[in-house]
């Protein structure tokens, strides 16, 4: 039995490989080249939507939560024992760069000089984060978003870097219950309120980010939160971190929670901090992706069935003649499967050659600028791997069943181009 | 051995019924060069067809050495073609795509022959038919005697117990006619079992046994004495 289907494995390849030599290369090409869309297509969508939230996770990990964050336990503003936290971190010998914030929602207000009685005040509600300027930018970058003005020095004790979301000109929608202030720029004064505290500080620099954190805070340096907000005991409301290049983030996690951090603040990996709605939003999108691509690998299906219908009914007399003169049916049809085979594989393999030699670069050097991503086309090798099973598998069925069609037809009938 | 016992078949056209074979006995012995001859639609090519195995009768009895081929399943039929029968067709049946080597020595890996034993039995028949120089050449760039010859070598060179050959020399003219038939002719000395289909009357005369068809039946059955 099995010896008999290596034979006919043998004589189908036998076949194939010289019916694909003769074909005509307008032809091969064309269908590779359907078969090369298909995989793209496969690959390529799922890649982008789910890439596009992999952009916005990107953003959160390297522009605000580093690889590890400490931050204040739910009922609480502040990391209690925050000194002897930093202390541990500073002294942890995987640890690469550290950020302490000290935050706090304030409502801020501008053009209050020019304001008359009756008018509504120009307000907005803000989160403000005291910052190390040096620090903060060794560790998230954050001088590099300033789209105007400057970024903070250590000196800057009465200036601010603003979120763009929380200017008015940069606010795309007007929503409810959602307020940003108006005429401010670079240079502009504003209030401070927080508790019964107000600070007048000067707009040093604007902040534009595609994380929400970041484009809808307050950046201020951190002695004069910590004076502004009364936080004399130096216990900070997060602590972040970026891992030298190796160290594992679970297990300077593990480190931390055995030294008992997680007594007095809650730790988390970037993986862990990620918000549960883009996590919702990956699966959902994943999901989408696949139907998507569904659709690709039946179109793809049918095309590679009218093909190999085509094919085999114009060669029908011939494969009559192959019956006639003793070629086992199987033998043929095998010859079919090779010839579906190469197809779905030369498709496949330019298609990965475009993947990870064209797209893959050219996306992760100029991400597609989404409203609220850097779009990345996310393609690992594994998953890739079973889209070209796919495709394969699907082809191959699709070229079976026709030539099956045809191979059964009476071996005379088919010789002699009967109904 | 072959014989046929009340051979008929009858082709169905929705409700019409034509009945091209109608009740036909026949016995050929190993070794004799039959020619079976007959005006146009008389039946002659549908009745090497049953007896190639090539399509199933209707009715009736076909025995190849004893062995009844009406209880063969298709895959057995398939089988007992590729390794007892060799076929010549008049429009040479040849696959476009392989080479006149190629072409031979298919049936021959079908029979699991050895690779390289199975290209040096093609070219060996290739050369038999004089076609030592067209060893790669694709059908497409041979004359139609020459195809017609690669056709004879791929019907005899895994050595088939009957050669079944439907109006070989119909598209040939008579330089290449007589080619083939000259092989035929020397096949048949070297003890080869021929059934050849023709209408051509000038090549009833190298036959041992000619049958007439006329209408789906036998009309004669001559001894040739020269023979």
């Amino acid at each position: 039995m099995l010896e008999k289907l290596g034979l006919n494995i043998k004589i189908g390849f036998f076949l194939a490989l010289r019916q694909i030599r003769k074909s005509n290369p307008w032809t091969t090409g064309l269908i590779v080249f359907v078969m090369v869309l298909t995989f793209l297509n496969l690959v390529v969508v799922s890649g982008i939507l789910v890439g596009l939230i992999e952009g916005s996770i990107s953003a959160w990990h390297k522009q605000y939560t580093g690889d590890i964050i400490i931050s204040a336990l739910l009922n609480k503003d502040y990391i209690e024992n925050s000194p002897n936290i930093i202390n541990l971190v500073r002294g942890l010998p995987e640890v690469k760069n550290m950020s302490v914030r000290y935050n706090k929602g304030v409502i801020l207000e501008a053009n209050y000089q020019t304001k008359k009685i009756n008018d509504k005040p120009n307000t907005a509600s803000a989160q403000l984060i005291g910052i190390n300027p040096g620090q903060e930018d060794a560790l998230t970058g954050l001088s590099s978003h300033v789209i105007d003005g400057s970024y903070l020095t250590p000196a800057d004790y009465d200036k601010v870097l603003i979120g763009n979301f929380l200017l008015k000109q940069y606010v795309p929608v007007d929503s409810p219950g959602f307020t940003a202030l108006e005429n401010v720029g670079v240079g502009t004064k504003i209030r401070i309120k927080v508790n019964d505290v107000t600070k007048e500080v000067t707009v040093k620099g604007i902040l534009k980010s595609k994380v929400d954190n970041v484009s809808m805070g307050l950046y201020m340096i951190d002695s004069e939160v910590k004076s502004l907000i009364g936080r004399g005991d130096g216990n900070a409301a997060q602590i972040a971190m970026t891992l030298k290049d190796g160290a594992d983030p679970l297990a300077v996690k593990r480190k931390l929670v055995l030294a008992g951090v997680d007594k007095s603040a809650k730790v988390q990996t970037y993986v862990d901090a990620q918000p549960k709605f883009l996590k919702d939003i990956i699966a959902t999108f994943a999901m989408l992706g696949n139907a998507l691509s569904s659709i690709g690998l039946v179109v793809a299906s049918i095309t590679i069935f009218i093909v190999i219908f085509i094919n085999a009914l114009t060669r029908r007399k011939f494969i009559g003649i192959l019956k006639g003169i003793g070629i086992n049916g199987q033998a043929i049809e095998i010859s079919y499967i090779f010839q579906s085979m190469f197809y779905a594989f030369l498709g496949a393999a330019i298609g990965l050659i475009i993947i990870y030699f064209a797209l893959v670069p050219l996306f992760l050097a100029h991400p597609i600028d989404f409203p609220f991503s850097d779009g990345i086309l996310v393609a690992p090798f594994g998953e890739t791997l079973i889209r070209v099973a796919l495709l394969v598998g699907s082809t191959i069925i699709a070229g079976y069943i026709p030539a099956r069609m045809i191979i059964r037809k009476n071996t005379l009938d088919s010789i002699l181009g009967r109904n | 051995m072959i014989q046929t016992k009340d051979l008929v078949k009858t082709f169905k056209d929705g409700e019409a019924e034509t009945k091209v074979l109608k009740g036909i006995d026949f016995r050929a012995e190993n070794g004799e060069f039959i020619v079976i001859m007959g005006r146009s639609g008389s039946g002659k090519s549908t009745f090497l067809y049953q007896m190639s195995l090539l399509d199933e009768p209707t009715s009736g009895q076909i025995k190849i050495n004893g062995k009844d081929t009406h209880d063969m399943k298709p895959e057995e039929k398939i089988l007992f073609r590729l390794t007892n029968c060799g076929y010549v067709f008049q429009d040479y049946a040849l696959l476009p795509e392989l080479t006149a080597v190629e072409n031979v020595v298919l049936p021959l890996l079908m029979q699991n022959i050895d690779k390289k034993k199975a290209y040096a039995i093609a070219k060996e028949a290739l050369t038999k038919v004089g076609l030592a120089h067209r060893f790669d050449n694709i059908p497409s760039h041979m004359s139609g005697g020459e195809q017609q010859r690669t056709s004879i070598a791929r019907a005899i060179a895994h050595k088939p117990k009957i050669l079944f050959a439907d109006e070989p020399t119909a598209n040939l003219d008579n330089e290449s006619s007589k080619a083939v038939i000259d092989i035929f002719k020397d096949l048949h000395k070297d003890g080869q079992t021929i059934i050849m289909v023709t209408h051509e009357e000038q090549y009833a005369d190298m036959a041992q046994k000619i049958i007439r068809l006329d209408d789906g039946k036998i009309i004669s059955e001559t001894v040739n004495k020269k023979k």
